[in-house]
C-alpha cells in the first residue's frame, strides 16, 4: 500500500471546502494487476485518420474490456488503497403509507450479520446530512412514515464478499425485514408544498408579432403563485394593474374565456397523461470509498455525470461532521459512466456511499444491483396535461394556447422545478403562438425521485402539442403539412416566453423536405397493398416535427489546450463522456486550429480549472442587473464556476470553449512560434498574416516559406517559453459574455470570460514568477459583457429541429405496433463528427419508441418504488421494436448565420413519439391519448 | 463450498474454494478481477454479461453469467473480453478481433458498457458460420435471430447490426 502523502503530488489540483481538501484524481490502476495493461501507442492513436476519426478516442478501451467506469474499480485495483474490500448494502422501505418500525435483525443467520449497520440514529449522533439540495431524511427514522417508496432506511456493512452475497439474497426481497405498523397513514408528500410552479403568458402586439408583446414574460418578468397547501393561489385579474402577476392573470383569464366563447376559432380541447420511466442506463450505479484515517484522508470512486456538484457538496458534508474532524483531504475519481440518460445527474447515491466509507473499516464498495436502481434511481417526471388550442377556422392560423401541466416529481425534489419549467416553455414545439397561458406545477409524491432524464420536460410536451396538432388537422379536414406550414415559426417569430429564438429558423424548409419523401407520397398506395398483404395487420403512417431547446441559460463550459515539448497535443475539459462522444468530439474539433487531432483527452476535469481563480457568488438565474454589473467589474467573478455535463451541452457549449482554447494556442504561441523559426532561417516575417497560414498533413504552411512539423512548432514554442497551454471558462445566458485580453501584447475581444496561460520550459524567471500555485498565469480581464439578466426571462433560445416520419404495422389480435420504417430530418449545424450524430439519432429514435410503446412504471405501490422491478417487467426497447435495418435521415447541412453545433443528444428522441402515436391512429382510427400505447390498449380500443 | 479450476483466455485459474451457489459473473468480478464482463440486469435479459464456453467437440456456445452458476464453468475454457484482442510480450493490445474491429469503425457502441456482451456473440456466431456457412440472404435474419436479445440503451443496434452484416459479408467461408 502506497503512501497517501507520496503519491499526492500524483492528484489533480485541489480547493479548500469547509476544511477539506478535494482533490480530483485520475483514474489509475494497478498495472500489474489490471488484466488489461494498455493499449499500444500506435494502435491507440490510429483513432485519428486522415482528417478525421476512424474510431472513437475511447473506443479501444471499451471493447477490450478494460476498467474504465466507476463499476469497475475495487479496492484491489486503486493505488493507495488496501487491498481489502468491504461491501454495503441499503435497506429501502417498499412501503410509504406506514410507520417504519426498525429492521428484524434476527433473520440475519449470525454467521453473516453486517458488522454495521448504520441508521438514522448514526447519522444524527455524528451531525450528517445530505447537502440542501437533496432534503433531509437521508436515511428514516423508526417511528416516521417513509417519504416516498424507496426511502433508504439503513446501510448494513460486510467484511466478506460471500457473507454480503448471501444476506443481501435473504434480505432483498424479504417481506418482513422491514418492520412496519398495521394501520395506513397518509403519504407524507400530501402535506408538502410543490416542488415549483410557473406561468408563461404572452400577448403580441396589435401590430402582430413585429410590434412590441403586449405583455410577456420575457419583457415583463416572471411571477409566482402563493402557496395553500398544494393548491396555487394566483395573484387576481386586474386589466390596469401595474403589478405583472395581476396585469398577467388578467390577459390568462381573457384568453380562456376567448378559447370558450370565440365562434370563429376551432378549439381542441384535450388531455395527456405521460408515464414514469426508468432511464435504464446499463450501467447501476456504483461507489467504492476508503476513508484512510492515517492520512486523513477520504477517497472515493464515483459514478456521475455531475461531478462537480459531488465535489461542491460531498466537501461541506463531511465538514460538518464530528465523525469527520480527521478528514482533511477528498480525493474524488470520477471516471467513464456507462449510461446516464439524466439518471447520474446530481444523482444522491454517492453520498450514500460516503456515509458507508466513514463507518466502514476498509475500502467499501456500494453497487446498485438492477431491482436496486429501479427502486431508488432517478426517473423521467411524469405529466398530466390538459391543452386547449385555437385555430381560426377559416385561416387556420393559431389563436390561442392554453395549457395546465401537473408534474410529478417523486419523493425528493431535484431537477423538478427546471423540468416543469422546460417542459412548459417548450409546449409551443415549432409553432408561432400569439396568445398563450401556461401554467406548470410540479408535486411531490410517494414515487421514486424524478429527475433530468433525457428530454427534460419537453418530451412530454413537445409530443402533446404535435398529437394536438395530427388531431386538429383531422379534425379541421386539412393536410397535416398544410397546417403546420400555417403556423410554423418563421425568422423573427417570437416564443411563448416573448424572446426570440437564435439563428436561422428552418421549420419551412424540413417540412417541404419530409412533405415529398415517398414514406408519404406513397402511403395511401403503400396501406392498400400492406394491408391486402397482410391481413391480420393494419398499416399506418404518421409524422411529429419538435424543436427541441438546448442549454441551460446558465451553461459555464471549461477546457484546456496544451503541448508538450515532445509535441503532444493534450485537451482536458470539465464535461463527463457519458457515451454521446464528448472525448471524441472535443479531441477532433482542435484540429480546425491546430492541424492535428489531440492526443490525450481527460473529461470530468473539475478542480483543474480552479488555476483559472474563478469564483461565484449567486444564482445566475435570479441575481439582479445591478448586481452582475458590480460584480463583472471583478475580473475573477463570474455568474457560474462549473456546470453538470448533461448529453446536449457538448456540441455548443463545450465546444466553444475547447476550440477557443485551441484557437488561442494557434494565434499565441504555435503562430509566434513558426514565425521564429522562419525568422531563424533568415526570411522576413513582418508582412506574413496569420490568416493565411494553413495545416496541411500535421504541418504548419504559408506560402514562401517552407513546412514546419507541429512537434517543432511544440519544442520551439517551449523552448522559447512561450504560451503552450490556454485554459478557457466561458458563461452562456442565450448569449455568450465576451471579454477583453492582452495574453501577448495585443488586446483582443473573445467570447470568454476567462483565460489562463502557462509557459513553456524557456520561460524566464521573471514569467515563472507570475504563476499562480496551479502553474499558470491568469490573464487580467480588462472588461466584459454579460448577457443581461433580463434573458432569464427567455427561458430558451436555443432550438434543435427534428422531424421524424414513421411507417408501422399493427397487429389487429395482438395489439402489437411494428415499426416498418422511419426517416428523420434533423438540423445539426455544423457536425463535428458524423458518426456520433447518426448514433444519436438512431439511439434517441429508439429510446423515443420504448417511450411511445413499451416503458411504463405504475405510479403506485406495484410501481418501481417496490423494489421488485426489473427489465423482466420493464419493457426496454430491443433491435426488434425499431425498425432496425430501416432507420435513415437526413442531415440538414449547416448554413451561414444558424449555430455553429447544435446540441441534438435528447430532440432526437421526440418526435418519434407523437409520429407512432398518430400512425397508430391512422392504422387503426383509434386515438390515444397516454403513453405508453400497450398492445393491450390497442386491443381493448379495437373492441369498442 | 465447491472446488472450481476452470481456464480464461487460455489462462488456468483455480482451485478457488466456491459458494456453489454464487453466479459466475459475481467470480469473474471479485476472484480474478475481470470487470470486462458487464453487470446489467442480473437476471439474464439484457445479455451484457454474455461469455463464451470453448466446448471440447470444438464448438463454443454463449453464457449469461449473471443467471449462470459458477460451477458450470468448472474445467470448462472460457473466453472474456479480455481475451480477444492480440497482445504483445509486455501485455500491451497491438491488433483487435475482427469483431472488434468491425464494432469500432462502425462506431457500434457509444457508453460501451453493452459491447464486451455485443462482442462474444458476434465472436461466437463468426465461428459458427465458418463451420456452417449461410446464404448471403439469410444474415440479416441470423444477425437478429444472434443479436437480437442483446440490450443496448444508446446506440439504437444499427451499427452494432451493420457492423455484423458488414463483416459477415467479407469475411471469407461464412457466407455461401
Amino acid at each position: 500500500m502506497k503512501d497517501w502523502a507520496l503519491s499526492r503530488r500524483d492528484f489533480i489540483k485541489k480547493c479548500v471546502i469547509g476544511g477539506v481538501t478535494v482533490y480530483s484524481a485520475p483514474m489509475l490502476f494497478k498495472p500489474d494487476i489490471a488484466i488489461a495493461a494498455g493499449v499500444k501507442e500506435s494502435l491507440a492513436q490510429s483513432w485519428y485518420q486522415e482528417g478525421k476519426p476512424a474510431f472513437r478516442f475511447d473506443a479501444i478501451e471499451k471493447i477490450t474490456g478494460q476498467k474504465i467506469y466507476g463499476r469497475d474499480y475495487r479496492a484491489v485495483d486503486i493505488p493507495s488503497w488496501p487491498d481489502t474490500q468491504h461491501h454495503a448494502f441499503i435497506i429501502r422501505a417498499h412501503i410509504a403509507n406506514k410507520v417504519y418500525l426498525g429492521l428484524d435483525l434476527d433473520l440475519i443467520p449470525a454467521d453473516i450479520k453486517p458488522y454495521k449497520i448504520i441508521t438514522a440514529e448514526d447519522l444524527k449522533n455524528n451531525a450528517l446530512t445530505l447537502p440542501p439540495f437533496y432534503g433531509d431524511n437521508m436515511l428514516l427514522d423508526v417511528g416516521k412514515v417513509p417519504d416516498y417508496l424507496g426511502h433508504e432506511l439503513a446501510i448494513l456493512l460486510f467484511d466478506k464478499f460471500e457473507d454480503f452475497m448471501k444476506a443481501k439474497l435473504l434480505l432483498q426481497f424479504h417481506e418482513k425485514f422491514v418492520k412496519y405498523g398495521d394501520d395506513i397513514v397518509p403519504y407524507t408528500a400530501l402535506s408538502r408544498p410543490p416542488y415549483a410552479a410557473w406561468r408563461i403568458i404572452r400577448q403580441e402586439s396589435a401590430q402582430g408579432v413585429a410590434g412590441e408583446d403586449q405583455y410577456s414574460t420575457f419583457s415583463h418578468g416572471q411571477f409566482f403563485p402563493q402557496y395553500k397547501g398544494q393548491k396555487l393561489e394566483w395573484p387576481k385579474a386586474i386589466s390596469d394593474s401595474k403589478d405583472v402577476g395581476e396585469r398577467g392573470m388578467f390577459l390568462a383569464n381573457a384568453l380562456r374565456q376567448d378559447m370558450a366563447e370565440n365562434n370563429d376559432w376551432f378549439v381542441l380541447d384535450k388531455h395527456y397523461q405521460t408515464q414514469s420511466i426508468e432511464p435504464m442506463m446499463l450501467e447501476p450505479e456504483a461507489f467504492n470509498g476508503f476513508y484512510d484515517k492515517k492520512s486523513q484522508t477520504l477517497h472515493v470512486v464515483i459514478t456521475t455525470q455531475s461531478p462537480q456538484d459531488f465535489f461542491q457538496q460531498a466537501g461541506k458534508v463531511l465538514a460538518q461532521s464530528p465523525l469527520t474532524k480527521g478528514i482533511t483531504n477528498l480525493v474524488v475519481h470520477s471516471p467513464y459512466i456507462g449510461g446516464g440518460f439524466g439518471a447520474k445527474d446530481h444523482t444522491i447515491f454517492p453520498y450514500y456511499g460516503v456515509i458507508a466509507s466513514l463507518f466502514a473499516t476498509a475500502p467499501v464498495r456500494l453497487a446498485n444491483n438492477r431491482f436496486e436502481q429501479f427502486q431508488s434511481g432517478l426517473k423521467r417526471h411524469p405529466f398530466s396535461i390538459s391543452s386547449k388550442l385555437a385555430f381560426d377556422k377559416y385561416t387556420l392560423k393559431i389563436k390561442g394556447f392554453v395549457s395546465d401541466i401537473e408534474v410529478d416529481g417523486g419523493g425528493r425534489e431535484n431537477f423538478s422545478a427546471s423540468v416543469t419549467s422546460v417542459g412548459a416553455s417548450a409546449s409551443q414545439g415549432i409553432y408561432y403562438i400569439p396568445r398563450n397561458d401556461i401554467q406548470a406545477w410540479c408535486l411531490p409524491s410517494h414515487l421514486p425521485t424524478a429527475g433530468s432524464m433525457r428530454g427534460y420536460g419537453s418530451l412530454q410536451t413537445m409530443a402533446a402539442m404535435e398529437m394536438m396538432m395530427n388531431e386538429a388537422a383531422d379534425a379541421l379536414d386539412v393536410d397535416p403539412f398544410k397546417l403546420r406550414r400555417a403556423n410554423a415559426m418563421v425568422d423573427g417569430d417570437k416564443n411563448t416566453q416573448g424572446a426570440t429564438p437564435l439563428g436561422k429558423i428552418r421549420y419551412l424548409e424540413m417540412l417541404d423536405l419530409a412533405e415529398k419523401h415517398p414514406i408519404w407520397q406513397q402511403r395511401h398506395a403503400n396501406k392498400v397493398k400492406f394491408d391486402k398483404a397482410n391481413p391480420d395487420k393494419s398499416f399506418g403512417v404518421g409524422f411529429g416535427f419538435v424543436s427541441k431547446d438546448y442549454g441551460t441559460g446558465a451553461n459555464a463550459p471549461s477546457a484546456y489546450a496544451g503541448v508538450t515539448p515532445e509535441g503532444k497535443l493534450i485537451v482536458k475539459i470539465f464535461s463527463v463522456e457519458m457515451g454521446t462522444g464528448t472525448d471524441t468530439s472535443q479531441a477532433s474539433l482542435v484540429a480546425d486550429y491546430l492541424g492535428k487531432a489531440a492526443d490525450s483527452v481527460e473529461i470530468a476535469q473539475i478542480k483543474l480549472f480552479e488555476a483559472l481563480e474563478l469564483y461565484e457568488d449567486d444564482n445566475p438565474y435570479i441575481m439582479s442587473q445591478e448586481h452582475q454589473d458590480k460584480m463583472a467589474k471583478d475580473p475573477r467573478w463570474t455568474p457560474v464556476v462549473v456546470s453538470a455535463s448533461s448529453a446536449s451541452q457538448s456540441a455548443f457549449f463545450q465546444s466553444h470553449a475547447t476550440k477557443h482554447a485551441a484557437k488561442i494556442l494557434f494565434e499565441e504561441s504555435l503562430f509566434p512560434a513558426a514565425k521564429a523559426i522562419w525568422q531563424e532561417a533568415g526570411t522576413s516575417t513582418e508582412t506574413i498574416l496569420i490568416e493565411h497560414a494553413q495545416w496541411q498533413n500535421g504541418q504548419l504552411t504559408l506560402a514562401g516559406f517552407a513546412p514546419i512539423d507541429f512537434s517543432l512548432l511544440c519544442k520551439k514554442a517551449h523552448s522559447l517559453g512561450l504560451v503552450t497551454g490556454v485554459m478557457t471558462h466561458a458563461f452562456n445566458r442565450w448569449e455568450w459574455a465576451d471579454g477583453d485580453f492582452k495574453i501577448n501584447t495585443q488586446l483582443k475581444n473573445y467570447p470568454l470570460d476567462a483565460i489562463a496561460v502557462e509557459y513553456g520550459i524557456g520561460a524566464s524567471k521573471a514569467t515563472k514568477a507570475t504563476l499562480n500555485k496551479q502553474g499558470f498565469k491568469v490573464i487580467p480581464r480588462q472588461s466584459v459583457r454579460y448577457p443581461k439578466v433580463q434573458l432569464n426571462s427567455a427561458m430558451v433560445r436555443y432550438y434543435t429541429p427534428c422531424l421524424t416520419m414513421v411507417e408501422i404495422a399493427v397487429h389487429k389480435v395482438s395489439g402489437v405496433v411494428d415499426i416498418l420504417q422511419s426517416h428523420t430530418w434533423i438540423e445539426p449545424g455544423k457536425v463535428h463528427v458524423k458518426q456520433l450524430v447518426e448514433g444519436q439519432i438512431e439511439g434517441g429514435l429508439t429510446m423515443g419508441v420504448g417511450h411511445v410503446l413499451h416503458e411504463y412504471l405504475p405510479a403506485d405501490e406495484t410501481g418501481a418504488g417496490n423494489g421488485e422491478w426489473n427489465i423482466d417487467r420493464y419493457k426496454v426497447p430491443f433491435a426488434k421494436d425499431n425498425g432496425v435495418w430501416n432507420i435513415n435521415y437526413t442531415m440538414l447541412p449547416a448554413i451561414a448565420g444558424s449555430d455553429e453545433s447544435k446540441g441534438l443528444a435528447e430532440v432526437v428522441m421526440i418526435p418519434i413519439v407523437p409520429a407512432v402515436v398518430e400512425a397508430i391512429y391512422q392504422a387503426t382510427k383509434k386515438r390515444f391519448y397516454h403513453l405508453p400505447i400497450t398492445p393491450k390498449d390497442i386491443i381493448e380500443a379495437l373492441k369498442k | 463450498m465447491s472446488i472450481l479450476n476452470l481456464t480464461i483466455n487460455g489462462k488456468p485459474y483455480g482451485p478457488f474454494d466456491v459458494e456453489p451457489g454464487m453466479p459466475m459473473i459475481n467470480f469473474l468480478h471479485e476472484y480474478v478481477n475481470l470487470t470486462g464482463t458487464k453487470f446489467g440486469c442480473g437476471e439474464g435479459v439484457c445479455h451484457a454479461c454474455v461469455v463464451i464456453i470453448d466446448n471440447d467437440d470444438g464448438t463454443s456456445t454463449t453464457h449469461r453469467t449473471c443467471i449462470s452458476n459458477v460451477m458450470l464453468f468448472n474445467n470448462q475454457r472460457v473466453r472474456t473480453i479480455e481475451g480477444h484482442a492480440e497482445k504483445n510480450k509486455v501485455g500491451e493490445i497491438i491488433a483487435l478481433h475482427p469483431v472488434q474491429d468491425a464494432f469500432i469503425k462502425n462506431f457500434s457502441f457509444q457508453c460501451g458498457w453493452c459491447a464486451p456482451g455485443f462482442t462474444n456473440e458476434t465472436v461466437a456466431l463468426m465461428e459458427k458460420l465458418k463451420k456452417q456457412p449461410i446464404a448471403k440472404d439469410q444474415v440479416e435474419t441470423v444477425i437478429e435471430e444472434t443479436l437480437g436479445d442483446h440490450v443496448c440503451r444508446c446506440t439504437g443496434y444499427v451499427k452494432y447490426f451493420n457492423a455484423a452484416k458488414e463483416l459477415i459479408l467479407t469475411t471469407k467461408g461464412l457466407t455461401i
